[in-house]
């Protein structure tokens, strides 16, 4: 494979148990599914059945990267991780995580496109991954250290160049809920792979490259770039930082906000950061090869350095309500920089704790069978004994590191029932926290009935919306709201040229009907169909959630973004022409395979449902999800993508006509069609 | 905070903050190697070399500014993306080096400062040297020729001795080894930087940079 370009050619299987590696050629594989999630999604059908758990020695553990990761390409730095989850609940199945950072790069260079890791080793070792080696190292000097300790640890062997990807306590103690991290924010959090690595007895796996991904088309990659930088840098065009930043030009994250604003909120560590003689700081800190740098890295004397963005660097806004005038507070981040260290997935963390907090209001849950200073929910005396609990599994942390809606489930009726709030996907294949199933948040929102769609459909929570939710945002914001005071009737003329151009219609913005007393699902299945279709390339060139599919430019007058950037990227890289509407193709075959798997996991149309709770609740305009429009709109989208409308489950002639012959006879050797 | 302040440094800052080099030089080029720094025509300066080689100074530098640096490394990928033959990419084979501390966050641009007294060109043992100034862009950054070099890495080892992370590098596909030549006057880090954390300045007599000035 020596003059391919993009992918290194080489996939690196592991068996722990048997202590060896064997190379497979990615051109088994790619260009047909590209990389990232396409590439894992084709391994993980060939190599796990359905009867495998989770935590068995015969899960594999895929990191895969895509044929972008390594170059020039913007935000290039990301992977995917995928595999059976231990989140998904309460029926196991096949899931996937993508994690930033500048671990992908390093892996490309050391040559390989992805590693597929099976087995259980013996004691704990670690992987330590160079320039084309790959050798097992024993690691019971870093068992039971912390994610940050551990990397120190490994620097001091393998030098600071090193990137490892890490699991911390909860990890090795098996949580449903453990995060693999590296450096010091980037995690693969969602799915729980971390219990994954701590059953195969893995602590690590460190990476160091110094060869080279090969790029097509070197000067059409550049001038790419090169647009894309105009597009989300801050200073666009402009190269000397005591000029003052372009009049009017906005940060084109989500439609607008400013840099650092998804790291910390307004309170004491931002007042603190702003003091220059304060000793703390706030920097900007990116993925590799990225312009945007949407987190920034925290620093102060008293507290935990380090990285953190969103979901991470909020989990605790339970401090928040505690302690109103001090705001976003040192324990708030703090919080956030504990769960980091003892490997917890702190999205999960974000159900878990309000929780805990409505179950001790209702009385199901006391100070005293829990251990856990249950009235003072925001105090950092809480929330240090919580996380610890869940690290260690001890008490009631053993049921907890299960999950919160594991946990949940096993806590009788009445906690179930409070959950339900926070887990929006009923059926077999929930466990995931409500992500953006309502505009401005549940139950104070509006209904959009794309979002409802998408989370029926999905099989963790709802990333796909990251992007949906980035041009509602942006509406917002040009006309001086934000997604917590969002009202849907003034975007939608904002929306109106955005959605043509990025779904066909204007229609499509047209949220609820004229006379604004239903929601208006017309244009719900196409919508979600392309927006399944782009979040799954973009997960398999693999580039960042945040910045693409580029539908929302914040900048210009009608605000239409340009959707065909990754696909111009995947040209110049790889030199195999990709046209958009070709790589729409793709996507849909992509997403027809992901579905088999979850159909050969048992997922069928009964899964793909709300939870009660969220069709008997009206939004903030009295609107609700109705049943029979969900209904009718799952529907469309099934046949949209040529998948049995009864039961949801991939047409045998859909999956040929794909050219996933293999899957379609093991779908019929089972017996699903 | 620039890391180099290009406006303080007269002909007489001179400094050896590091002493086994200025004993190793003066062994191996004696006394008159380091000094002798003369003055030719309108102010620009030309550093000669006892065999008489004369290197005159560098037209332009690239300054860095570590408190805008975000750590994205795009232009150690956009160095390597434009700069090697067949559009390989690579961290190893830039010729800026980003050293990060990932848990503290401490970024460092490392730059070439294109030295006034340029130690690499000096160890460059081919005849003629494949380091090179190079006159043809104007710029005169120090160059290294593919042709010519043979890839002995001495000009790496010269380096070393001054700067904790050597500035050229070794690319062994081709046993060569590479530097940076300021993009033969339009630097695409400076370019592609998306923070404005690095500049290219460029003084038409000739900027003292570097060794041994910092």
């Amino acid at each position: 494979m020596a003059d391919t370009f993009g992918w290194v050619g080489k996939i690196l299987r592991v068996d722990l148990s048997e202590r060896k590696t064997d190379e497979v050629p990615t051109d088994n594989y790619a260009p047909q599914f590209l990389g990232g999630r396409g590439l894992g999604a084709k391994i993980y059908w060939e190599a796990v059945t359905p009867e495998v758990g989770v935590f068995d020695r015969r899960n594999v553990l895929i990191l895969a990267t895509g044929p972008l990761q390594g170059t020039l390409a913007p935000t290039s730095g990301r992977f995917m991780v995928l595999g059976k989850a231990p989140q998904t609940g309460p029926v196991e199945s096949y899931n996937r995580s993508g994690v930033g950072g500048h671990w992908a790069p390093e892996l490309k260079w050391a040559g390989f496109d992805a590693l597929a890791i099976q087995g259980k080793a013996e004691k704990p070792i670690y992987l330590w991954i160079h320039d084309g080696k790959a050798e097992f190292k024993d690691a019971s000097h870093l068992w039971g250290l912390d994610t940050y300790q551990t990397q120190t640890e490994i620097w001091k062997t393998h030098g600071n160049k090193s990137r490892a990807m890490v699991i911390g306590r909860a990890g090795e103690n098996l949580s449903r809920i453990a995060c693999i991290l590296t450096d010091s924010g980037d995690a693969s959090g969602q799915c729980g792979f971390g219990g994954v690595m701590g059953s195969k007895n893995l602590k690590a796996i460190v990476v160091r490259g110094t060869g080279s991904v090969r790029v097509a088309k070197p000067d059409k990659l550049a001038d790419i770039t090169r647009s894309i930088h105009h597009l989300f840098a801050r200073k666009p065009a402009s190269n000397d930082p005591f000029k003052p930043a372009q009049a009017g030009f906005k940060y084109n994250i989500w439609g607008g906000k400013p840099r650092g604003a998804l790291t910390l909120f307004y309170g004491e560590l931002l007042d603190l950061c702003n003091n220059p003689t304060s000793g703390y700081t706030q920097i900007p800190d990116g993925c590799y090869a990225c312009p945007i740098a949407c987190r920034t890295r925290v620093k102060g004397p008293d507290i935990t350095n380090g990285v953190a963005l969103c979901a991470q660097s909020f989990m605790y806004m339970e401090s928040l309500v505690l302690q109103p005038e001090k705001g976003y507070s040192k324990i708030t981040w703090q919080a956030a920089k504990l769960a980091d260290l003892y490997g917890i997935n702190a999205y999960d963390l974000m159900a878990i704790i309000p929780w805990l907090g409505d179950c001790y209001r209702e009385g199901v849950l006391t100070e005293k069978e829990t251990d856990l200073p249950l009235s003072k929910i925001g105090s950092w005396e809480f929330i240090e004994k919580l996380l610890r609990k869940i690290a260690y599994r001890e008490g009631i942390g053993d049921l907890l590191a299960e999950g919160g809606q594991r946990a949940a489930g096993k806590l009788g009726e009445k906690a179930q029932q409070l959950s339900e709030f926070y887990y929006p996907r009923g059926g077999k294949f929930g466990g995931y926290r409500e992500h953006w199933a309502f505009l401005g948040g549940f139950p104070s929102g509006f209904a959009i009935p794309q979002l409802a769609l998408m989370w029926v459909l999905d099989t963790r929570d709802v990333f796909t919306s990251h992007n949906f939710i980035s041009q509602i945002w942006g509406a917002a914001d040009t006309i001086v709201q934000n997604e917590n005071n969002a009202v849907p009737d003034d975007l939608i003329p904002i929306l109106k040229p955005v959605m043509k151009y990025a779904y066909g219609s204007e229609e499509a913005a047209e949220f609820f009907s004229r006379d604004r007393k239903k929601l208006n699902w017309k244009w719900a299945p196409q919508v979600v169909k392309r927006a399944h279709e782009r979040a799954i390339l973009k997960d398999s060139y693999v580039v960042c959630d945040i910045a693409f599919p580029y539908v929302f430019n914040a900048n210009s007058k009608d605000h239409v973004g340009d959707t065909s950037l990754e696909s111009q990227l995947f040209s110049a890289v790889t030199g195999h022409e990709l046209t958009e509407a070709a790589s729409y193709q793709k996507g849909d075959m992509l997403c027809t395979l992901e579905r088999a798997i979850a159909v050969r996991d048992g997922r069928t149309r009964k899964d793909d449902v709300l939870r009660d709770k969220y069709h008997e609740t009206a939004d903030a305009a009295d609107r609700k999800y109705e049943r029979a429009d969900l209904e009718k709109a799952k529907d469309q989208y099934y046949q949209l993508r040529g998948w049995d409308v009864a039961t949801g489950i991939p047409k045998r002639q859909t999956l040929e006509k794909h050219g996933l012959k293999d899957v379609a006879e093991e779908l019929q050797r089972r017996k699903i069609f | 905070m620039y890391q180099i302040n290009i406006a303080k440094l007269t002909d007489k800052t001179v400094h050896f903050f590091w002493d086994p080099v200025t004993r190793r030089t003066f062994i191996k080029k004696g006394a008159a190697g380091l000094l002798s720094i003369v003055a030719v025509g309108g102010g620009s300066t030309i550093f000669a070399y006892p065999d008489g080689t004369k290197v005159a100074l560098a037209k332009g530098v690239i300054v860095a500014d570590q408190s805008l640096c975000s750590g994205c490394r795009i232009c150690e990928a956009v160095c390597c993306s434009r700069n090697m033959s067949e559009g390989r990419n690579s961290g190893a084979l830039s010729r800026i080096i980003l050293e990060k501390n990932y848990l503290s966050g401490d970024y460092e641009q490392n730059v070439c400062f294109q030295c006034s007294q340029p130690l690499c060109l000096d160890a460059c043992p081919t005849d003629p040297r494949a380091l090179h100034v190079d006159q043809k862009s104007g710029t005169y950054a120090r160059d290294i020729d593919p042709d010519l070099c043979i890839g002995c890495e001495q000009c790496i080892e010269a380096c070393e001795e001054v700067f904790k992370l050597p500035r050229p590098r070794y690319d062994p596909e081709y046993d060569v080894c590479i530097k940076c030549h300021l993009c033969h006057g339009d630097p695409q880090c400076v370019k592609f930087c998306p923070y404005g954390a690095l500049h290219y300045k460029t003084s038409e007599s000739g900027l003292k940079t570097g060794y041994p000035y910092i």
